[in-house]
C-alpha cells in the first residue's frame, strides 16, 4: 500500500525532527532551563511520536512512548519534580525512543525487554507520585496499556476504539424489542454545536422511530433564550437487534449535556426513569405521536404558543465556566427584540428544534462578509515540502543553464562584442540572472547542520559510558547551512571523528587529572562558513597524536619509507593514509587512525578534504571543508597537453609563467620552486597525467595551489585559458574513482575536462615519493 | 455540497492521515499545524467542521476552541477533539472548551467520516 508508506515516510521524516528537538531542548535542560515551555516541547514531541507510532502499529514504541509521556505530563503539572535524576533518564529515554523508531523504521525488532528498566522506572516515579497522593494507597485506576489501533486505509472497519474505550462496560441488551429513550437536553448542548436534529437523523438510520416532543417547559416569549434548549423528547425505536451501546454511542458527544434514559420496551416502565424534571413537566400537548417531520413542523407554532413554567434553575447541568456562548447575558438587547431579530434570521436555514442558532457560516450576515475581505492574511512563515527529487531537476537545469550561459560567452569573440553592444549587455544580465537563480536553488537545498550535529551528544554520552571517561560535547554554530547532500554524507565522518576523539584522543579521568587537566575531557564540534567552504571542526583537549608511534606504524606497514622523515605535519595527516589504519592494533596504542581512511575517501567523495592537528598533551583538531554546494564550481580552466583541466579557484593562491629552469630538483627525486624565498612543490601535470607535451619544454605555467594546512603545491600546466563556473559531475557515478581527480564537467564548448584534486594530488604525491 | 473540514494538528503524519482519509471520502480538507493558524484560517472561510488535536504549540487545542466560540459567530460550527483515550481531563477539558465531539487516536477512517457525519448537517 504505497499511500501507507508515503504516510510512514512522512512520520519518520517527522521523528527525526521531533528527536532533533528532543536532543535541543534536554542540553538546555540540562544546562539549568527547567521552564515550562521547554517541557510542553518536549511532551508534545513525544506525544506525536507515540501518535503516529499507534496509528502505525508500532506497539514497543508506543509502549515505551506512552510511560514516558505519563511520566512527562506528571513533570509538567509540576507533580513529579524534575530533578538531575529524572533528567538524566529522559536523556536515556530520547536515546530508547530512537532506537525504538530506528528500529520501527528497519523493520528489526528489537529485544522484547528493550528499555523495560528506563519504562519500569517511569512507572514507579508516577506512580509513586499518585500513591503520595492517594496517602500510598494502592492504586487501581492507574492503567498504562495503550492499545494501537492499526489504520486501515482501505477503509475497512476494523478498530472500534470509539465504542469500545467508552462503552465497555455497557451491557448489551436482549436482541429484541422496542427501544424507549427519553432524551432531556441541558442547556449547555448548542454551546457546544451539538444539535438534537443529528441525533434524531442518526437514531432513524438505525431502525423505525418515532418521536414526542415534550414542550412544557418552553417559557414565555419575553424570557425565551434561543441559545437554550427548552425541548425534551421521548423517542420509540423498532429496532430488535440494535444494542444499548449503539444507541448509547449516539449519544456519545452529547453525554453530560443531557440526561438520557434508555430503556427496552416492556421490561422496565419508563415512568420509573422519571427525573424531577420530567415528572414537573406538564401533560405531552400531543396526544398522537408525530414522527421527526411532523414534529419539526410544530415546533414553532410550539414555541409561540406554549408558555410552559420556567425551568428551575438547578434542574440544568452547571455551566462549565469556560463556556463561552448560551448565556442570556451576551445579549444587549431587550429579549423580546432580540428573540425577533434572530428569529428572522433563523428561519430560513433552521427547520430543526426551537431557536437554534444554526446558521451556516457562508449566510451569516456582515459581519462574515467583513472578515472575508481581510481574510487572506498570511498564516506566518509559509512553507511547503517538496521532493528532493523535483529539486534535483531544477539543480540540474539550472547547472545546464550556467553552461549554456557560459558557453555563449565564450563564443562572444571580440569583433562580435564590438558589433553587437546590446547582445553583450543582454548577455551580462543573464549572467546575473543565471547566478542569482543558481544560489536561489541552492539556497532551497540548504539545511542546518544541526540535523546531524544533534546526533552527536548521544554518541558522545555512549561513548563515555563505554570507555569509562568523563566526556562533554560542545557545539558551535549548528544553524550553519550547508547543501543536503553534503549533510547526508556528513553524519558517518563525523561519527568517526568523535569516536576517535573520545576513544583515542580524550584521557581518562586520572591521567587527565596527572596532567593537570580538568578530569572531564571537552570535544568541541563546530561549524562554519568560510568563502565558499564551510568549515567543520572536530577538536578535542585530550593527549594528542603519538607522533612516534604512528610514524612507527607508518615505517612497519611500509606507508613511509625508511629515509623519509616526514614533518610532524605530514605525521598527523598519516592516520588517513589508505591501509595504515586497517589493522585492530592502531585502537590499542594512542594512535589514532581506525576507520580514519574511511571518513578521508567518505570526505572526498563529497568535494571536501580534511585536516589534522596535533598539539603533544594539549589536543588534537580535525578539520573538515566541505563545499558549499556540489553542484556548481567556481573554476580555473587550464591546458595540459591538448586537453582542458579545471582547478578549483578556491585552492588557488596565485598564478604565474615561469621556465622550467626554475625548478630545483630535491635528493628525493622530486621538483621544487622556490616562490618569495619559500619552497614549494612541484606537480607537472602533464607527466602525472601521462600526456604528450603539446608546447616544447620552453616557459609554462605554474598554477600556485594552497592545500590543507597551508601547504602550498605548484602544479605546472600548458596554458591557462580563465575562469568560469561549472556544474560538477561525478566521474564515480559515470566511470570509476580515479586518483587525483575529484570529478568530471562539461565545457562551453561541449568537450568534457577533468577536475583536478589538488589535495589528492598532493597527498599521492608524497607516497610515490616516499615509497 | 462539499463539506469543507479544516484540521489542526502539529504532527505531520497525522495531519497528512486526515487529508488522505477525508478527501477520499470527498471532503474539501484544509490544515494548520496549531490552534492560531487555524484561528486565522476560520476568519479566512467559512468552514463546515473543525478537527483539532490538543498538544500543539503556539496554541493548544483547548485554548483555539475557546477562541472560536468566543467569536460568537461559530457556535453552531461543529469542532471535534482528535484525542488519546488516556486524556479523558483534556477531554472533559476540551468539552467545556466548546468541543463538540471527539475522535480517538488512532484514528478508523470509517468511524472518523461517521463521527463528522454525526455532527455536521
Amino acid at each position: 500500500m504505497s499511500d501507507l508508506d508515503d504516510f510512514k515516510a512522512t512520520y519518520f521524516d517527522e521523528c527525526s525532527e521531533l528527536l532533533t528537538e528532543l536532543e535541543e531542548q534536554f542540553a538546555a535542560i540540562e544546562a539549568g532551563e527547567r521552564d515550562s515551555d521547554r517541557l510542553n516541547a518536549v511532551f508534545r514531541a513525544i506525544h506525536s511520536i507515540k501518535g503516529g507510532a499507534g496509528a502505525f502499529g508500532f506497539s514497543a514504541l508506543v509502549g515505551f512512548a506512552h510511560a514516558y509521556e505519563t511520566l512527562l505530563d506528571y513533570v509538567r503539572d509540576g507533580r513529579v519534580e524534575l530533578t538531575d535524576e529524572v533528567v538524566s533518564l529522559c536523556i536515556r529515554a530520547n536515546d530508547i525512543v530512537a532506537d525504538h523508531v530506528n528500529a520501527a523504521q528497519s523493520g528489526e525488532a528489537l529485544a522484547s525487554d528493550y528499555g523495560i528498566e528506563e519504562k519500569t522506572r517511569f512507572d514507579a516515579l508516577a506512580r509513586g507520585e499518585i500513591e503520595d497522593e492517594l496517602g500510598g494507597g494502592i492504586v487501581e485506576e492507574f492503567d498504562i496499556d495503550f492499545t494501537p489501533v492499526m489504520v486501515d486505509l482501505d477503509g475497512a472497519a476494523s478498530g472500534e476504539a470509539l465504542v469500545d474505550d467508552v462503552f465497555e462496560a455497557a451491557p448489551m441488551a436482549p436482541a429484541e424489542g422496542q427501544w424507549e429513550i427519553r432524551f432531556t437536553p441541558h442547556r449547555a448542548l448548542y454551546a457546544r454545536a451539538n444539535d438534537p436534529l443529528l441525533l434524531f437523523r442518526e437514531l432513524a438510520a438505525l431502525g423505525e422511530m418515532r418521536v414526542v416532543p415534550r414542550l412544557g417547559q418552553v417559557p414565555p416569549l419575553a424570557d425565551f433564550d434561543p441559545f437554550a434548549v427548552y425541548c425534551s423528547w421521548e423517542i420509540t425505536l423498532s429496532a430488535p437487534e440494535l444494542s444499548e451501546a449503539a444507541i448509547r454511542e449516539v449519544f456519545e458527544f452529547v453525554d453530560g449535556d443531557c440526561d438520557i434514559l434508555i430503556a427496552q420496551a416492556g421490561s422496565t416502565p419508563l415512568a420509573a426513569f422519571d427525573k424531577p424534571e420530567m415528572a414537573a413537566e406538564a401533560d405531552p400537548p400531543e396526544t398522537d405521536e408525530p414522527d421527526l417531520s411532523s414534529l419539526l413542523a410544530l415546533t414553532e407554532d410550539e414555541m409561540a404558543e406554549t408558555a410552559g413554567p420556567l425551568a428551575s434553575v438547578e434542574s440544568f447541568a452547571p455551566e462549565p465556566p469556560a463556556a463561552p456562548v448560551g448565556e442570556q447575558d451576551s445579549f444587549e438587547e431587550p429579549p423580546g427584540l432580540s428573540f425577533a431579530a434572530l428569529a428572522e434570521e433563523i428561519r430560513p436555514s433552521a427547520p430543526p428544534p426551537p431557536a437554534k442558532p444554526s446558521v451556516p457560516p457562508a449566510a451569516r450576515g456582515l459581519p462574515a462578509a467583513t472578515e472575508a475581505e481581510d481574510g487572506h492574511r498570511s498564516v506566518g512563515v509559509q512553507s511547503i515540502r517538496v521532493d528532493l527529487d523535483k529539486v534535483d531537476r531544477v539543480v540540474n537545469m539550472v547547472g545546464e543553464l550556467v553552461i549554456t550561459q557560459s558557453m555563449l560567452t565564450q563564443q562572444m569573440d571580440e569583433t562580435l562584442r564590438a558589433r553587437y553592444t546590446e547582445l553583450v549587455r543582454g548577455l551580462e544580465v543573464l549572467a546575473q540572472t543565471t547566478r542569482g537563480l543558481q544560489d536561489s536553488v541552492m539556497a532551497i537545498r540548504a539545511q542546518p547542520v544541526k540535523s546531524v550535529f544533534s546526533r552527536m551528544p548521544r554518541l558522545v554520552r555512549e561513548l563515555a559510558a563505554k570507555t569509562g571517561k568523563k566526556i562533554k560535547l560542545e557545539t558551535i554554530g549548528e544553524n550553519t547551512e550547508i547543501d543536503k547532500t553534503v549533510i547526508e554524507q556528513l553524519s558517518d565522518p563525523l561519527t568517526h571523528m568523535i569516536r576517535n576523539s573520545a576513544d583515542h584522543g580524550i584521557e581518562g579521568p586520572q591521567s587527565r587529572r596527572g596532567a593537570g587537566k580538568p578530569e572531564t575531557g571537552t570535544i568541541r564540534l563546530s561549524a562554519e562558513q568560510a568563502g565558499g567552504n564551510i568549515l567543520i571542526i572536530v577538536e578535542d583537549d585530550g593527549g594528542g597524536i603519538d607522533r612516534e608511534r604512528v610514524l612507527k606504524l607508518a615505517r612497519d606497514k611500509g606507508i613511509v619509507a625508511p629515509d623519509i622523515t616526514p614533518t610532524d605535519e605530514q605525521i598527523d595527516q598519516l592516520i588517513f593514509a589508505p591501509g595504515f589504519s586497517t589493522a585492530d592494533a592502531v585502537s590499542d596504542i594512542s594512535g589514532r587512525g581506525v576507520g580514519m581512511d574511511v571518513v578521508l575517501s567518505n570526505i572526498k567523495k563529497i568535494g571536501g578534504s580534511v585536516h589534522v592537528r596535533s598539539w603533544t598533551g594539549k589536543g588534537t583538531r580535525m578539520t573538515l571543508r566541505l563545499p558549499l554546494t556540489l553542484a556548481v564550481l567556481d573554476v580555473m580552466l587550464v591546458k595540459v597537453g591538448d586537453s582542458p583541466y579545471v582547478v578549483p579557484l578556491s585552492s588557488i593562491v596565485e598564478t604565474m609563467q615561469c621556465s622550467r629552469a626554475n625548478f630545483e630538483r630535491v635528493p628525493s627525486g622530486g621538483r621544487v620552486l622556490q616562490v618569495r624565498g619559500e619552497y614549494v612543490q612541484v606537480i607537472d601535470l602533464g607527466q602525472r597525467f601521462e600526456m604528450a607535451m603539446a608546447n616544447a619544454p620552453g616557459d609554462q605555467f605554474v598554477v600556485l595551489c594552497e592545500t590543507e594546512g597551508s601547504q602550498k603545491v605548484a602544479l605546472v600546466v600548458d596554458d591557462i585559458i580563465g575562469q568560469q563556473q561549472v556544474v560538477i559531475k561525478s566521474l564515480e557515478e559515470n566511470f570509476e574513482r580515479v586518483e587525483g581527480i575529484a570529478g568530471g564537467t562539461i565545457l562551453g564548448d561541449g568537450n568534457v575536462a577533468l577536475i583536478v584534486d589538488v589535495q589528492g594530488l598532493r597527498t599521492t604525491h608524497i607516497h610515490q615519493n616516499a615509497a | 455540497m462539499t463539506l469543507r473540514v479544516l484540521t489542526v494538528d502539529d504532527s505531520r503524519t497525522i495531519l497528512a492521515m486526515l487529508h488522505h482519509t477525508l478527501s477520499n471520502a470527498g471532503f474539501e480538507v484544509l490544515q494548520a499545524e496549531d490552534g492560531k493558524q487555524g484561528l486565522d484560517m476560520l476568519k479566512a472561510q467559512p468552514v463546515d467542521v473543525v478537527i483539532t488535536d490538543i498538544n500543539m504549540p503556539v496554541m493548544d487545542g483547548i485554548e483555539f476552541i475557546k477562541n472560536v466560540r468566543a467569536t460568537g459567530q461559530h457556535n453552531s460550527l461543529p469542532i471535534l477533539i482528535l484525542t488519546t483515550e488516556t486524556s479523558q481531563d483534556k477531554r472533559d477539558q476540551g468539552k467545556a472548551a466548546g468541543g463538540t465531539g471527539w475522535i480517538v487516536k488512532p484514528f478508523d477512517p470509517e468511524k472518523l467520516i461517521s463521527v463528522i457525519h454525526r455532527v455536521v448537517h
